[in-house]
């Protein structure tokens, strides 16, 4: 599956994997805020975000390098993080 | 199960390139399962509680007597162990681990705790029995078989009065730790518990900081010490709560930290997320130091093979191994692995992959 890359979309479709994938409720992907803080406010931990990042790595092609994790705390900074990773090309996804 | 990660020491590796897609490591209806079954507990927060400066044995190399945590002032008041425990069930801890010196001779903070945080474990000797009240899983440490107990532990007939205080006992599993001296062991060791209806896991010695004893591992008793937890898990796969990637993971000539980067506060500086964020490691008197948190302060990091310690570093690493079968499959088992050893109710299934495979961006050995 190859979904659109630009930030809204991406951001329209994170939300989307954390809902599914989390079993997150409450919530929709249109209403998900992209800059509450995942960890604080969601209360999401690196476990559930190494679990998004495999989804994320499928759909994208784009690794998200567990050092990371800790700057990813919205998916508004998820977003843009794919985002420069697919812009930067094949080798650094 | 703590998000554990590291960044402050993380290892530099060269880790392969992907070629499995997540959604295929998963397509197996047998895999998906055990991926549904063990993701149920990513909810897991520990911290780790030192109960009392007591202990009716003194062990060669215990980790317990180092450091200054053996000399601080003991907390005998329940209401400040009950305090401290809706504290830490208000800051999202999820799991406690209750250990030193020796748990079982403070019953009443036990049930104290139990009654506050119902998940969790409590790692004794087992000389003196634990309550069925206080359902936590309970570990019960095995150095040897009952000659070799008497010379470190200056303990008799250790193991028969283990099996007599917990035999038919669902709570417990019996810790065997090699050292170079007790690999020929663990066969009659697993033997006698399987006679029993007990279950054991392995542990390996790790050196606490600046021992100078021989009960460190050299190359030779990692590799003879791997090939002897395989051969037990074959030969007795009702008792033995293992997995071949296990042993690969705590015989590596490389320690937990430098194959996977630990992630316990006193090798991460990181705030953010994970053990670095929830993790603390409480002395008796309640007080707790991040520089010293990891679930066995004191211990040399370089020489980390601990199973508590895997048990946290290991899982952590979802994504790394998530690159092919085999290896997505190890670190399924060893999660399975680490869930039923430490959690109570939770049965382990069988393993999904029977060979040893390497860590991530690692050799065999």
């Amino acid at each position: 599956m190859r979904v659109g890359t630009d930030l809204d979309t991406i951001v329209l479709h994170i939300a989307q994997v954390m809902i599914s994938e989390l079993k997150l409720e409450d919530v929709t992907a249109d209403t998900f805020d992209p800059d509450i803080d995942l960890v604080d406010e969601v209360g999401i931990d690196s476990m559930d975000l190494a679990t998004v990042a495999l989804v994320l790595r499928d759909e994208y092609g784009v690794r998200i390098d567990e050092d990371d994790y800790p700057k990813l705390t919205t998916i508004r900074l998820i977003s843009e993080y794919i985002q420069r990773k697919l812009a930067q090309g094949p080798e650094s996804a | 199960m703590d998000g554990k990660h590291s960044s402050s020491m993380a290892v530099e590796q060269d880790i392969p390139p992907v070629q499995w897609k997540f959604a295929d490591l998963t397509a197996d209806p047998r895999v998906r399962r055990r991926w549904e079954r063990v993701r149920r507990y990513f909810f897991l927060r520990e911290s780790t509680y030192d109960m009392t400066c007591r202990c009716n044995i003194r062990c060669e190399g215990c980790y317990y007597f180092e450091g200054d945590k053996q000399h601080v002032t003991e907390s005998c008041d329940p209401r400040a162990w009950r305090a401290l425990m809706q504290a830490e069930k208000a800051r999202g801890i999820t799991f406690v681990v209750l250990a030193g010196a020796e748990p079982s001779l403070v019953p009443e903070l036990l049930s104290v705790c139990h009654a506050e945080l119902p998940l969790g474990a409590i790692a004794t000797n087992g000389l003196k029995r634990i309550s069925e009240d206080i359902g936590y899983r309970i570990h019960i440490s095995v150095w040897g078989n009952d000659d070799t107990s008497l010379h470190i532990r200056k303990a008799k007939d250790m193991l028969r009065r283990q099996i007599d205080n917990y035999h038919n006992d669902p709570r417990a599993v019996f810790v065997y730790t090699f050292t170079p001296h007790n690999v020929a062991q663990a066969e009659q060791v697993t033997r006698i518990l399987t006679q029993e209806g007990c279950k054991i896991t392995f542990n390996m010695f790790s050196a606490p900081v600046g021992y100078a004893g021989d009960l460190c591992h050299t190359p030779l008793s990692l590799r003879q010490t791997r090939q002897t937890m395989l051969d037990l898990l074959n030969r007795y796969p009702q008792t033995v709560l293992y997995s071949p990637y296990n042993a690969v993971a705590h015989t590596h000539r490389m320690g937990l930290h430098a194959l996977f980067g630990c992630s316990y506060p006193r090798c991460n500086t990181s705030t953010d997320i994970g053990l670095g964020r929830s993790f603390r490691q409480y002395r008796t008197d309640l007080s707790w130091n991040r520089d010293a948190a990891c679930c066995v302060p004191d211990t040399d990091c370089a020489d980390c093979r601990h199973y508590a310690a895997g048990s946290a570093v290991v899982t952590a690493r979802l994504f790394r191994h998530a690159v092919d079968p085999d290896t997505f499959n190890s670190w399924l088992d060893y999660v399975d692995t680490y869930l039923s050893v430490w959690v109570s109710g939770y049965t382990k299934g069988d393993n999904l992959c029977d060979k040893p495979v390497p860590p991530p961006g690692f050799d065999l050995y």
